[in-house]
C-alpha cells in the first residue's frame, strides 16, 4: 500500500513540476540577433505547445509565427546559477489571449518591435532580459513564448523571480487552507453523518437479533425435545 | 469569444470557491458558539436555550461584515487579471 501511495505521490510531483516548469515565467539574459517569421504547419505532435492565432484573428490550420533569434547566457539550476558559456536560443512570440496560460498577452507585434529596437551587433552588444514560459524542443519544433523584453546594461545581473516566490507562497497557503477546510468538513459533517448511520445500523442489527430469536424459537418448536 | 469563455468559466470556478469558503466560515463560527456555550454550561448538550444561543449567534454572524468579505473571492482574481493585462501589454 505504501508502495502504491509513494508511486502516486512521485507521479503527481513530476506532473505538477513539469506543468509549473512549463507555465511559470522564467528570465533569460540574451542578446537579440534578429527576428524571423516562418510558416508553421502544426501536427498533433506539437500543436498543444503553441497558443492560438493573434487575438481577434481566424484560426487556420497553418499560420505565420514570429520568432526571436538570440544568443543566450547559459545557466545551471533553473537559471539560479549563471555561467559564462553562451548558446543560441530561439523564442516564439505569440499572443496567449484570454485563456491559457493566463499571461493575457495581446502585444506580440509590439514585442517584436521592441526586440528589433534592441538588436545586438558584434561591435555593439545589447543585452536584454527576456521573460518567457515554455520549452525549446528540437525534435518536436517547439519554442518558448517570449512575454517581455527589458534592456539591461550587461550580462551580469541578479534576477530575483518575485512572481514565482509569491506564486509558490500562495500555493502553500492555499493548500493548507484547503486541508483545514477538508478537516472541518470531515469533523462536522461527515463524521456525525457516519455516526448516525452507525447508530441506525446497530438498531437494525438489534432488531434482526430479536427477530432471529423469535424465528429460532418457532423453528425449535418443530424439533423434537432433547 | 475568449473573453466570454474566461468570464463564464472563471465565474463558475470562483463560485465553487465562494460556496466552499462560506460553508467553512459558517461551520467554524457554529463550532465556536457551541464551544462557548459548553464552557459556561458544561453539562448542557441539547437544551432549547443552547439552540437559541447558537441560532442568535449565527444570525449575528450573517448580518455582520465577515460573510460579505468572502465576496473578495470574486474581486481579487478580477483585479489580478486586470493587473496582469496591464503589466503584460503596457510598454
Amino acid at each position: 500500500m505504501a508502495y502504491v501511495k509513494n508511486t502516486i505521490r512521485i507521479v503527481l510531483f513530476l506532473v505538477f513540476g513539469a506543468l509549473f516548469h512549463y507555465v511559470l515565467p522564467q528570465h533569460d539574459v540574451v542578446r537579440v540577433t534578429g527576428t524571423e517569421i516562418i510558416r508553421m504547419d502544426f501536427s498533433s505532435m506539437n500543436r498543444i505547445f503553441f497558443a492560438q492565432a493573434d487575438s481577434a484573428s481566424a484560426e487556420l490550420a497553418t499560420r505565420d509565427i514570429r520568432l526571436l533569434n538570440t544568443v543566450k547566457r547559459k545557466t545551471f539550476l533553473l537559471g539560479f546559477y549563471q555561467r559564462e558559456a553562451e548558446g543560441v536560443m530561439v523564442y516564439r512570440n505569440e499572443d496567449t489571449g484570454w485563456i491559457w496560460p493566463p499571461y493575457f498577452k495581446f502585444d506580440s507585434s509590439d514585442l517584436q518591435a521592441e526586440a528589433l529596437a534592441n538588436v545586438s551587433t558584434p561591435d555593439n552588444e545589447q543585452w536584454v532580459k527576456i521573460t518567457h514560459y515554455g520549452w525549446r524542443n528540437r525534435f518536436f519544433t517547439v519554442y518558448p513564448n517570449a512575454i517581455a523584453i527589458t534592456p539591461i546594461d550587461g550580462p551580469e545581473v541578479r534576477i530575483i523571480p518575485w512572481f514565482n516566490i509569491f506564486f509558490f507562497g500562495f500555493l502553500i497557503v492555499g493548500l493548507l487552507f484547503m486541508r483545514a477546510m477538508w478537516r472541518q468538513f470531515r469533523e462536522r459533517t461527515i463524521d456525525p453523518a457516519m455516526e448516525d448511520a452507525g447508530d441506525a445500523w446497530e438498531r437494525v442489527d438489534a432488531h434482526a437479533d430479536q427477530a432471529r430469536g423469535r424465528f429460532g424459537r418457532w423453528l425449535d418448536s418443530w424439533r423434537g425435545k432433547r | 469569444m475568449g473573453l466570454i469563455r474566461l468570464l463564464v468559466f472563471g465565474f463558475l470556478g470562483l463560485s465553487v470557491v465562494y460556496l466552499a469558503v462560506s460553508f467553512y466560515s459558517r461551520s467554524i463560527r457554529r463550532e465556536k458558539l457551541e464551544d462557548r456555550w459548553a464552557e459556561d454550561h458544561p453539562d448542557d448538550r441539547d437544551s432549547p436555550e443552547r439552540e437559541t444561543f447558537i441560532e442568535d449567534g449565527m444570525t449575528e454572524y450573517q448580518n455582520g461584515i465577515r460573510p460579505k468579505l468572502i465576496l473578495l473571492v470574486y474581486v481579487i482574481p478580477a483585479i489580478l487579471v486586470v493587473l496582469t493585462l496591464f503589466m503584460t501589454n503596457a510598454n
